[in-house]
């Protein structure tokens, strides 16, 4: 309110265009200066501190970190976890998207066809959304808790007791499955829900144009419903591409990234280095590469994505 | 003809009812297994209906466990002031963005949406030795900061993209009255998007009840802990887990949030769709 009446002033003096550069500049400061002071400045400080031995006691005595030569990564790159957090981290974000748009897509487009209580069901559809992620993770452990769990139960009913020990999360082979299961529980509404809005937009004359023509659904949907989609499909996968690289409170309450490294993404690698061995510098290390991945992936992503656009 | 469309239509109702199984079942699961004893959750064959329903773990969540409410307390006190502080920030930058084109937008917009792409944990790692220098370390006040820094991208987006859809003209005829800049923006164009104000405040609130990541490295003073961190560091011993307790955590920690979003769906629906198609 203060600004209100330090406007005043100048907007008797100053012509119109300079009064609202003004003006302008004045209300999106403050959201850039938090932008700039909470999440640029530390991701470059956090650039930075991976080319230096900076350990927790660094900052109890505030002495600054030293350089390293570059020990923080050729560290990890000996230490064989690296790779093995990378193929963990794009199996997670390909399986999870992948899964995740087929099944949003599915939910999306038979809401879309008039089916009974569509209102009704895209409301309810969207509970799993806001239960927090921590406590989704709680859900899907009971359910895959290994002595009482619901799924337990139902893999020793379908094998007829053959079967009597089924525990997703702590098999190495069918951790990373489990979390996903967890994962995409949460995130198909949004997804959902987004491409429905998309789907809204589709000219329906042109469908029935189409139906008139005598085209199957199939070349409907690849040839008109896809292509007017397309921005919305865009930034859906974009976002749950993000979303899933980043994905971390769940991963880390469901398995901690065990058993045996099984589910050990970049984003429980970097924690793990920074904030339980308190190395923040080799964890800041494991972000810089997480980071450099990312913008990789979702450049190579836009990428095909313009690609298809130009055929 | 007539054939082809039942079966399709069974298909698609099957299909219908499979994902909704998926996604409904295990909120159900969980309610009633908070209504069971863990004599009967831990039966071998589950029963799906509780047998003998009983409120025991709420009453004993209020009694014994009553940390629990310090930190969802804690929670409503870091989510409530993050919304509002991000609602009105974004009310600022969004108008600024969506009405005056200078060429910083450009800039700004990509400043933006890439702050949302950086993983929370590069963040963490010096936020924590930056928050220490700025003794907001072990703060609500420096989780609060940080949590509003991380809301901002979005919200920015959605006030942007609702002020996009309010016609210059009322504007200008206020300005022909006299009014300052400032009187235009809160008087006259901010009453015009509430539902966007709504579904930004209402979105950040959401999301930062659902933060742990930032909880759990900034705060260390147990009372000061926020509900995702402090279920994880007191309730989720490595061996032990009491299940009736834990799902009665799962209610309780839900609740708020089912009830904001059904109650305000319509907006927030609109929102959601505003935000993210903008960015």
């Amino acid at each position: 309110m203060q600004t209100a009446a330090a406007k005043k002033e100048p907007r008797l003096k100053l012509n119109k265009k300079r009064g609202d550069q003004l003006f302008s500049a004045a209300l999106v400061l403050p959201t850039l200066l938090i932008t700039t002071v909470f999440i640029l400045v530390p991701v470059i400080d956090s650039v930075i501190k991976s080319f230096l031995d900076f350990r927790v006691r660094n900052i109890i005595s505030g002495e600054p970190g030293q350089w390293n030569n570059f020990e923080n990564y050729t560290r990890l790159f000996q230490g064989g976890k690296l790779l093995p957090a990378i193929g963990v981290t794009l199996a997670f974000v390909v399986g999870v998207v992948l899964a995740q748009f087929v099944l949003g897509m599915a939910l999306a487009l038979i809401l879309n066809s008039n089916v009974k209580c569509a209102r009704f069901i895209r409301s309810i559809m969207m509970m799993p959304w806001v239960v927090p992620t921590i406590i989704s993770a709680l859900i899907w452990m009971w359910i895959f808790q290994p002595q009482y769990g619901l799924l337990k139960y139902f893999v020793s009913v379908i094998t007829g007791g053959a079967v009597n020990d089924f525990a997703i999360l702590n098999n190495p082979d069918t951790a990373l499955l489990g979390v996903a299961i967890a994962a995409l529980w949460k995130q198909i509404p949004l997804t959902t829900l987004l491409l429905l809005s998309g789907l809204q937009n589709v000219p329906e004359d042109m469908l029935e144009a189409a139906t008139i023509d005598g085209a199957s659904r199939t070349k409907k949907f690849f040839a008109i419903v896809i292509p007017y989609m397309k921005s919305v499909i865009s930034i859906v996968v974009s976002m749950a591409i993000i979303e899933n690289f980043k994905q971390f409170p769940l991963i880390w309450t469901m398995t901690g990234g065990g058993p045996n490294g099984s589910t050990t993404t970049l984003a429980i690698l970097s924690y793990r280095e920074a904030f339980v061995s308190n190395n923040l510098g080799s964890g800041a290390a494991v972000t810089t590469i997480w980071m450099l991945l990312m913008i990789v992936v979702i450049f190579v992503y836009n990428r095909i994505f313009r690609k298809e656009d130009m055929d | 003809m007539k054939k082809q469309e039942f079966a399709l239509s069974v298909v698609k109702y099957v299909i219908l009812s499979i994902i909704l199984l998926f996604l409904l079942f295990p909120l159900y699961w969980v309610l009633i297994t908070s209504f069971k004893t863990n004599m009967e959750a831990y039966r071998s064959v589950p029963t799906f209906i509780p047998d003998a329903p009983t409120i025991e773990s709420y009453i004993k969540l209020f009694t014994e466990n009553n940390e629990f409410f310090v930190y969802y307390k804690n929670n409503f006190i870091v989510s409530g002031a993050t919304a509002l502080v991000t609602t009105v920030l974004a009310i600022l930058a969004g108008y600024g963005l969506s009405r005056f084109h200078f060429k910083w937008n450009g800039w700004v917009m990509a400043l933006l949406l890439s702050s949302q792409m950086f993983p929370v944990v590069s963040r963490m790692i010096s936020l924590y030795d930056l928050m220490n220098k700025m003794h907001l370390i072990n703060t609500h006040v420096g989780l609060i900061f940080a949590l509003t820094a991380a809301m901002l991208p979005f919200t920015v987006m959605l006030m942007a993209s609702f002020f996009d859809g309010v016609p210059r003209a009322v504007e200008e005829a206020a300005y022909v009255d006299g009014a300052t800049r400032m009187q235009v923006l809160w008087r006259i164009v901010t009453p015009l998007v509430k539902p966007g104000m709504l579904a930004a405040a209402i979105y950040a609130f959401l999301m930062t009840w659902d933060d742990y990541l930032h909880a759990v490295t900034l705060i260390q003073d147990d009372s000061l802990r926020t509900m995702s961190a402090g279920v994880a560091m007191r309730y989720l011993g490595e061996l032990s887990y009491d299940w009736s307790l834990i799902n009665t955590i799962s209610i309780v920690g839900t609740l708020p949030m089912l009830i904001l979003f059904f109650f305000f769906q319509k907006y927030m629906v609109k929102g959601l769709v505003a935000g993210a198609v903008k960015g």
